[in-house]
C-alpha cells in the first residue's frame, strides 16, 4: 500500500511517519508532499491507495487539495492530520470527502482508531 | 453569549487550560514523558519565539519563546535525534513553529466564534496589545525557562497572505 504523507512541516511529516510505524503500519510505501499543490499533482503520477493531509499549508491547503481532487474524478482515500480539529472543520472535511480527522496531538492509538479498516 | 471584539483573552482563556493544552502537545511532540512545567525559572538574555496568529472574534497569537539552545534541544526531543547527529537551523525553525502550530490550533479550538489560523512564524515575538489582553504561562522542559502567551494583536491585522480559510 503507497500512503502519501502532506505537510508543509518536515518535522510533522517525520511525526506522522514515525507514528504509522508506531501503530503498526510499517510495511507500507510512504511518499511524501510539502503541500497541496504537490499532493494534487503526486495522487495523478503515484497513484497512492492514502493521502495523510495537514490543513492549513501555504500554495494550497488541503481542504483545497481534496476539493481539486474530487472535482477531478479522484476518489484516494483522504484524511486529515491537523493542529485544528473544530466540529465547523469536521464537518467541512467530512462534506468535501474526507474519511477521518485526526487532530494534534496525536499517538499511534489516535491513529489506530481512524485507520483501522483503510488501511490492510 | 454575546461576543464583542474587544473582549480580552483573560475573559476567554485561563492558565490552566494553556497548561492542560500544553500538557497533551509534549508528551505527543516532544517525546514520551516529556512534559512543560509551570515552574518559573529566571528568563535567559537571548531568546527567540514561534508563534502562530489566530483571526477572529479574537485576534492575537499564541507564541512559544525560549532561549535559542532550548528551542534546538526541543528539537532533537522532537526528531528523536542522537549524536552525532545535529540539528539545523531550518529544522530548529520547523520544530519550534510546529510546537506553537499545535498549540494555536488547540487554544483556537477552545476560543468562542469561528476563527482562522495562520502559519507558523519565527524570530522576535510579535509586540503586544492592550495589557490585559494577555495570557501567559512560564514554565519549563528540562530545567529551561519556555513561556506559551496568548496575546491580543495591536490593532486587527490585515488579511495576510499566508492566512488560510477554514
Amino acid at each position: 500500500m503507497k500512503i502519501l504523507v502532506t505537510d508543509d512541516s518536515r518535522v510533522m511529516r517525520q511525526i506522522v511517519i514515525r507514528t504509522l510505524r508506531q501503530a503498526g503500519y510499517d510495511d507500507h510505501d510512504i511518499i511524501q508532499a510539502e503541500n497541496g499543490r504537490q499532493a494534487f499533482e503526486m495522487v495523478g503520477a503515484e497513484q497512492p491507495d492514502l493521502v495523510l493531509s495537514d490543513w492549513n499549508m501555504p500554495e494550497m491547503s488541503g481542504i483545497e487539495c481534496l476539493e481539486a481532487l474530487r472535482a477531478s474524478g479522484s476518489q484516494v482515500p483522504f484524511g486529515f492530520v491537523t493542529s485544528e480539529g473544530s466540529p465547523e472543520m469536521r464537518e467541512k472535511a467530512a462534506n468535501a470527502g474526507a474519511i477521518f480527522l485526526i487532530a494534534k496531538p496525536f499517538n499511534e492509538d489516535t491513529f489506530k482508531d481512524a485507520l483501522d479498516g483503510v488501511i490492510s | 453569549m454575546t461576543l464583542s471584539a474587544a473582549q480580552p483573552i483573560t475573559e476567554l482563556l485561563d492558565a490552566e487550560t494553556v497548561q492542560s493544552i500544553a500538557d497533551e502537545v509534549w508528551p505527543s511532540l516532544v517525546g514520551d514523558g516529556e512534559a512543560f512545567l509551570p515552574v518559573p525559572v529566571p528568563p535567559p538574555a537571548e531568546l527567540v519565539s514561534a508563534w502562530v496568529d489566530i483571526i477572529g472574534p479574537w485576534t492575537g497569537s499564541v507564541v512559544l519563546t525560549c532561549a535559542p539552545a532550548t528551542a534546538e534541544a526541543l528539537t532533537e526531543s522532537v526528531l528523536m535525534t542522537r549524536p552525532p547527529t545535529v540539528v539545523d537551523d531550518e529544522d530548529v525553525a520547523d520544530a519550534l513553529g510546529e510546537l506553537a502550530n499545535v498549540l494555536g490550533g488547540n487554544i483556537k479550538s477552545v476560543l468562542p466564534g469561528e476563527s482562522r489560523l495562520g502559519l507558523p512564524q519565527i524570530g522576535s515575538a510579535p509586540s503586544r496589545g492592550r495589557l490585559d489582553d494577555v495570557c501567559s504561562l512560564v514554565g519549563q522542559w528540562r530545567g529551561n525557562f519556555l513561556t506559551i502567551t496568548v496575546q491580543g494583536a495591536i490593532a486587527a491585522p490585515h488579511a495576510e497572505r499566508n492566512e488560510v480559510p477554514l
